[in-house]
């Protein structure tokens, strides 16, 4: 790994991190507030096309999960997968899946208070981190 | 809306072949195709060519090694479901009186484009991009539905064991060794719960199927025909957490409840199936979607042995994706030629007997909150 390798950060559009901590930005729809994470271009639930950014419920709640154990090449393994679910006032949740940071996924179970950190999710052809959104446990 | 009616089916073995590129494998497959069905190539009106990885043209490269030129050539793509996307256009060109003779292809060279390991995905969705491949996917779907079930990894392991079973008498299988629990179980882990066993194969194979329409099948006819008595294409809605799981049981259930309609039969009228299980956990979930059961209870048809050879609804009779094998575009095809041949009795040692209806479910791909990307079901009888 060269000395000048940088840091990459892959989607720094889907969260946002303050003193607080990390939270996702999802979409909001201005005419129903029906919540999607992503930001999608209309809303899947009226069709209006007056969607606006929306930080996510800091904490969801753990779905499901596992961990790989043999990936796709750049994706240092094992690593933790997950799906969590945000609460917020329509749909009841929103879902996101991805990466959970913890030394010990051994022991991971459904229902977990989960948050977001940032962390590293893949290595760049220079062999430096790419780093993301991650769940960690609360 | 006419009626449709399947003249011939074809298919290369399922393999690795990495020396035979996806027109050479297709040419074999439509060939046999054309042969089973007795009829003159140039009668084919139209072709439909479901492929994923294949490249520009690829059903034009395929055919014009067997002289089928000049006829419209439609190449389709719908990730896992591509070849069965391809028997819907192929049937609904004909259902709705604009052709009378169609071919629906599937050709799929994976080896060509990757040695191992999970299928490469898209790397614009953002799932796959922070980590998430097939196997992963299906991983999570294991660990709830266990958990939520109360069903253990001996009982995801017997799906295995009755695929490796069936796929023994099937000829054309990728896997045709028994296996036992055991070694399905301590085969390496891919992605907890699932381990090497429970995921479908890499590999590379063609099939195809000759279509005509009610009004010419009594001419053309040499052989039974297999009559289409339903056949529904969908895409995957929005998934939300209020409503499913993480599992594709709404759009399968969608799909098949639409081609039960359309064929004015039930799940209990199905005498076998060919269904999409490209792991293990797979075929609990979509036995339940299909109606063969209620959700929950997939795993109860493995456990009492219904969905073996000799059972009431024998499920996947060729060994299914998990043996038989997935080379992708051209497994839909590949489930519509054992459907075929278990109605025409020639299914040889694993011959459903008795068999006349059966259906085929073919699920394709994933997206981030969306419950997959394609799903067809057709339904055939004698």
């Amino acid at each position: 790994m060269s000395e000048d390798t940088k840091e990459e950060i892959y989607r720094p559009d889907l969260f946002v991190t303050d003193g607080s901590g990390t939270r996702l930005v999802g979409g909001c729809c201005k005419k129903c507030s029906y919540h999607t994470f992503p930001k999608y271009f209309a809303c899947p639930n009226c069709f209006s096309d007056e969607i606006e950014d929306v930080l996510l419920n800091p904490i969801g709640k753990l779905h499901a999960f596992t961990i790989v154990r043999r990936s796709m090449p750049d994706y240092p393994v094992p690593y933790g997968l997950g799906l969590v679910d945000f609460p917020t006032n329509f749909p009841s949740a929103v879902r996101v899946m991805a990466q959970i940071e913890s030394k010990d996924l051994e022991n991971l179970q459904t229902e977990t208070d989960m948050k977001i950190v940032i962390g590293a999710v893949r290595k760049n052809k220079d062999g430096g981190d790419i780093k993301s959104y991650k769940f960690a446990r609360s | 809306m006419r009626d449709v009616y399947i003249l011939g089916v074809g298919t290369t073995p399922c393999g690795r072949f990495p020396e035979k590129g996806a027109h050479i494998l297709g040419r074999e497959a439509a060939w046999a195709a054309i042969q089973d069905a007795e009829i003159n190539p140039r009668d084919i009106e139209i072709v439909f060519c479901g492929h994923v990885y294949q490249g520009m043209g690829v059903g034009q490269r395929t055919l014009k090694e067997i002289g089928l030129v000049g006829q419209p050539v439609i190449n389709v793509e719908g990730a896992c479901g591509s070849g069965t996307l391809a028997f819907w256009e192929s049937w609904r060109s004909i259902a709705y009186g604009q052709f009378d003779i169609a071919l629906a292809l599937g050709v799929e060279n994976l080896s060509k484009v990757l040695s191992g390991g999970p299928l490469p995905l898209d790397e614009e969705d953002i799932e796959v991009a922070l980590g998430m491949g097939m196997p992963a996917l299906y991983a999570m779907r294991a660990q709830r539905y266990m958990q939520e079930y109360g069903v253990t990894s001996e009982q995801l392991a017997k799906v295995v064991v009755k695929s490796r079973k069936h796929a023994a008498m099937n000829p054309i299988a990728q896997y045709r060794k028994e296996i036992t629990i055991e070694e399905v179980l301590d085969s390496p882990m891919i992605a907890d719960p699932l381990t090497r066993n429970q995921c479908c194969p890499v590999g590379d194979a063609s099939a195809a199927a000759v279509l005509c329409s009610g009004d010419l099948v009594k001419k053309l006819a040499k052989k039974q025909p297999v009559k289409v008595l339903g056949c529904v294409a969908q895409s995957g809605k929005y998934a939300s957490a209020e409503k499913l799981t993480c599992d594709p049981s709404e759009n399968v259930t969608r799909t098949s409840r639409l081609a039960y309609e359309m064929a004015g039969l039930g799940p209990e009228d199905m005498d076998l199936a060919e269904i999409h299980d490209a792991f293990s956990i797979a075929e609990m979930i979509v036995c339940e979607a299909l109606g063969f059961c209620e959700k929950g209870a997939g795993f109860r048809l493995i456990d009492e042995e219904r969905t073996s050879l000799g059972g009431d609804i024998v499920v996947n009779p060729s060994g299914g994706l998990l043996s038989r094998g997935h080379p992708v575009g051209a497994t839909g095809l590949l489930q519509t030629a054992e459907i075929v041949w278990h109605l025409r009795g020639e299914a040889g040692d694993r011959q459903v007997e008795g068999a006349n209806v059966g259906i085929i479910e073919t699920m394709g791909g994933a997206q981030p909150a969306m419950d997959g990307i394609t799903c067809v079901v057709s339904i055939l009888g004698t």
